[in-house]
């Protein structure tokens, strides 16, 4: 399968009557936007805005982020099985407005929290201070049940990434990154000295606000499944996770997931990569166990001899992680973990609560417990209460002057699991 | 005014050139200057800094009388108002690593003044004070005297002049156990990548949250009849016969002891106490069984609910013993059981 | 009785009344109490820790808990153990958010409702 992405330099964002990119600015006609967000019926209202890094603007309750594309050659057009019919996408050519991404906003229920600070401290923390953002707050019509006011939010996401995306067709793209990866057989064949690495991706599969979907499949309801790397670079999967503010994967990081990318990297130099595995974190410890053994069952049939596992989430899925590391081990598959973690506000805690002998591996992106201190925003995108949320978690957490302290956990990428920021915790 | 910073030093009897453990009991004194190890500590501030003095304190008079000589300490620590305290370094000293380890805590937690100690990474006072103060990591002799001093120079010095220490690997100190978020040159993807290929290729590779190590000790089959076993009690709580004849100490046991109860039917006060320091002993003393329960295996005894009651109990302090001292007085104390026929024993702990 | 809800949770309570036993309390009550039973024997079926921090801050947990195993089951115990003290660790410096119950109501009851799904697919194939 070869995938090529082009990246079409974004340096500012505006708005205007048309959609398009002359010399890397790009023009969102934003009266469109709206009307075509609003042909769902379901819809009431759309507010569409612009955070560019650098200004003093907070976007809160960050719902996802999607980076805007369209595929030029090839089939896999939009998202396959979401907002279009289900084709084969990882192939062929697609066009990716690289540096700018629609931001979806918008309360599902009053606890969300989320927050892009697209200036000073809170910048540092999350990745999605650096990209032009077009905000997309959508209010629905009163009385839709919770479950389809989180699809038409997720949705509508979806489509103005779509609808920004067409702005890169015609577009000579600044630079052509080709992804290729031949079947295993032949990789192994080119690459016989290598060892064979799977890349293990644990998603959030459990309900309401904490899902993802696979070429629009619940992948709550898949057994861990094998997919290839371009696949999901290619929008094959996306984003229903509302929480885990911190440690969530968004569609935008499914992506570019960095893990796919880093590997890619290092194919036919240090390592062969041979696929990877999507797997469902359950709520139950049986939904569990036949998820960890299934997925240790597959590496061994794809013949692994390393694995790298992301965990999504904090909480019930750490024992996923350990679970599948153990057994992992115990087949002799070598493998690296990449987790978060929580030491406490003072980082005095012991980081985990599950432990495994056998996590010999283990990259920490971060304490989740850790204080940030975040200065007022000139400008609020979303909904300033939330921020009442956000901080609200202890007394004292909002000072006079407007500067509040919040936990790394409500900050959106800042702990990624995936290893898409570069934060860690170090012992000292 | 000299614009070098000040420090106070701390050194126990020995150190001090006092005497040996036959002065192990003074009292603390405040000496103006530098005396023993603070001179080489002097030298190697290389005169950024200077020692103004030197508080000698015996060992088993600190870990006997800790709230007099603390109160002392801190005295003399507010008098003359230094930059920096400096302790030890204790090496596997248990008692003076304990005495360093209770001030090096209480300097900083009440005055807010750094302080700075050394210590054998298994010495019991680091785990008292390494959260709030540095530890430099020593050698388990003085041995390693020449070395120790520079690392500890070197960290007070940055200690006074407020300038923030750089990783326990570089600094030389023991991990303070803190736990800090940073950010890195390369993202976490890659660092996981780069871990696996070092795996791969059998290089060294340090993850990033290392796993809690727990000594894993299997138990030993159950005892099939126990109408038929001799059963001994075996405590670290620090119960001794009256006047403590082997002289086990009260915190940092260098010693365990074992006296006959064969004729007894339970521990009586105050024919047996408590000599440990840490905890509240008073219902130990009041009723020593509740830490030896021989009342109880006596009458079990009698019912013939077991068959009999080792002759002997074995007794430590558990508090501030080092990891390496219990695992010795384990083995002992195992091998004596085992030769004289005992089928199971009793571990109380305080 | 196969399965019975271990919750504080009212929503939970009156759509599941037949398999509920309700805890008037705190999440860590119910937290306690699905440890005791694991402890006595009982299956713990769905995992006592939600997937994310936010989740973990909610006022209402429900657990589902097996029947009677017969035996003590380690990992369970020590899965359970440990939730309780990842819980304490974070709400020790925390307070429960109370200003959104009716929404952490609702989540927990959907939750909970994807495990007993989860758990029905098991049922099946284990054939009880």
């Amino acid at each position: 399968m070869k995938l090529e992405i082009g990246r079409i330099h974004i340096k500012d964002i505006q708005f205007g009557d048309s959609t398009f990119v002359e010399d890397g600015v790009l023009t969102v006609d934003k009266a469109g936007l709206i009307a075509s967000l609003k042909e769902d019926e379901r819809i009431k209202d759309v507010q569409v805005d612009i955070a560019r890094p650098g200004e003093k603007v907070r976007i809160i309750p960050v719902k996802d982020v999607i980076e805007p594309r369209v595929k030029v050659e090839g089939t896999g057009a939009g998202f396959p099985g979401v907002t279009s019919k289900t084709t084969q996408c990882g192939q062929g050519r697609t066009h990716v407005l690289y540096g700018a991404a629609v931001v979806t906003v918008g309360d599902i229920v009053g606890f969300q929290e989320g927050v892009i600070d697209m200036w000073g401290e809170g910048a540092k923390w999350t990745p999605f201070s650096k990209t032009y953002n077009v905000t997309v707050d959508i209010q629905v019509v009163e009385g839709l049940e919770v479950h389809t006011h989180e699809e038409t939010v997720r949705l509508a996401g979806l489509r103005a990434a779509e609808f920004i995306g067409q702005a890169g067709k015609e577009v000579e793209p600044d630079e052509v990154l080709t992804y290729e990866l031949g079947g295993m057989f032949e990789e192994t064949a080119k690459y016989p000295n290598l060892p064979k690495v799977l890349y293990v991706e644990m998603m959030i599969t459990q309900g309401l606000l904490h899902d993802t979907y696979i070429y629009g499949v619940n992948a709550q309801t898949i057994l861990p499944s094998v997919m290839h790397p371009n696949e999901e670079l290619d929008n094959a999967v996306i984003s229903g996770n509302c929480v885990a503010a911190c440690d969530k994967i968004t569609t935008y990081q499914h992506q570019n997931n960095s893990v796919i990318l880093d590997l890619y990297a290092q194919h036919g130099k240090e390592l062969n990569f041979t696929g990877v595995i999507m797997v469902p974190e359950h709520t139950t410890l049986s939904g569990k166990l036949r998820v960890a053994d299934y997925t240790v069952k597959l590496a061994k049939m794809l013949g692994a001899d390393g694995v790298i596992v992301s965990e999504e989430g904090y909480g019930n899925p750490d024992s996923d992680l350990l679970m599948i590391c153990k057994k992992l081990e115990d087949a002799k598959i070598k493998t690296v973990l990449i987790t978060d973690e929580c030491a406490g506000r003072d980082g005095l805690s012991q980081p985990l609560a599950d432990t495994a002998a056998e996590a010999v591996a283990v990259v920490s992106t971060g304490n989740v417990s850790h204080v940030v201190t975040l200065p007022p925003a000139e400008k609020v995108i979303g909904n300033p209460e939330s921020i009442a949320v956000l901080a609200g978690g202890w007394k004292g957490a909002v000072l006079e002057d407007g500067t509040m302290m919040c936990e790394l956990n409500a900050v959106i990428g800042a702990t990624s699991e995936i290893g898409y920021h570069n934060v860690t915790c170090r012992l000292y | 005014m000299s614009d070098k910073f000040k420090v106070l030093y701390y050194v126990n009897q020995f150190f001090g050139q006092v005497g040996g453990e036959d002065k192990a009991g003074m009292s603390p004194e405040h000496r103006p200057g530098k005396v023993g190890p603070a001179m080489g500590f002097e030298g190697a501030l290389k005169g950024e800094g200077e020692v103004v003095g030197t508080i000698i304190c015996g060992d088993n008079y600190f870990n006997e009388n800790k709230e007099e000589s603390l109160k002392f300490i801190l005295n003399t620590v507010k008098e003359t108002s230094p930059d920096v305290v400096v302790a030890g370094p204790a090496f596997n000293a248990g008692r003076y690593g304990m005495a360093c380890g209770e001030l090096a805590k209480a300097v900083a937690a009440e005055l807010k003044i750094p302080v700075v100690t050394g210590m054998y990474v298994e010495n019991p006072g680091v785990d008292v004070c390494k959260d709030k103060a540095i530890v430099v990591s020593t050698a388990d002799s003085a041995a390693g005297m020449r070395k120790a001093l520079p690392a500890m120079a070197a960290i007070a010095s940055k200690l006074a002049k407020g300038i923030e220490l750089d990783e326990p690997e570089k600094e030389g100190y023991i991990p303070q156990g803190i736990r800090k978020t940073l950010f890195t040159e390369k993202r976490g993807s890659q660092r996981a990548v780069e871990m696996l290929i070092a795996r791969f290729k059998g290089e060294e590779f340090e993850t990033e949250m290392p796993m809690p190590v727990f000594d894993q000790v299997d138990p030993a089959p159950a005892i099939k009849d126990l109408s038929k076993a001799t059963i001994a009690v075996c405590t670290s709580g620090g119960i001794v016969p009256e006047g403590n004849p082997d002289g086990i100490q009260s915190a940092s046991a260098q010693k365990w002891g074992k006296y006959d109860v064969s004729g007894m039917n339970g521990l009586n006060a105050p024919d047996f106490y408590s000599t440990h320091g840490g905890y509240d002993t008073a219902y130990a003393n009041e009723n020593p069984n509740r830490v030896v329960p021989l009342d109880l295996l006596k009458d079990f005894e009698k019912e013939g609910i077991i068959g009999k009651v080792h002759d002997w109990f074995y007794t430590t302090t558990g508090t501030g013993t080092s990891v390496s001292n219990a695992q010795k007085f384990g083995t002992e104390i195992g091998k004596e059981l085992l030769n004289a026929g005992v089928d199971g024993v009793i571990l109380t702990s305080t | 009785m196969r399965e019975m809800i271990i919750t504080n949770n009212p929503l939970v309570v009156e759509k599941y009344s037949e398999r509920v036993l309700f805890i008037d309390g705190s999440v860590e009550q119910v937290l306690i109490k699905v440890r005791d039973m694991v402890h006595r024997k009982h299956g713990l079926i769905s995992h006592p820790l939600p997937a994310s921090l936010r989740v973990l801050f909610s006022p209402y947990r429900s657990v589902i808990i097996g029947r009677n195993n017969g035996d003590i089951n380690p990992l369970q115990v020590e899965i359970v153990e440990n939730s309780i003290l990842k819980y304490k660790k974070h709400m020790d410096v925390r307070e429960v958010d109370k200003e959104n119950n009716e929404d952490y109501q609702m989540i927990d009851l959907t939750l909970l409702e994807s495990a007993l799904k989860d758990e029905q697919v098991n049922s099946m194939l284990s054939g009880y």
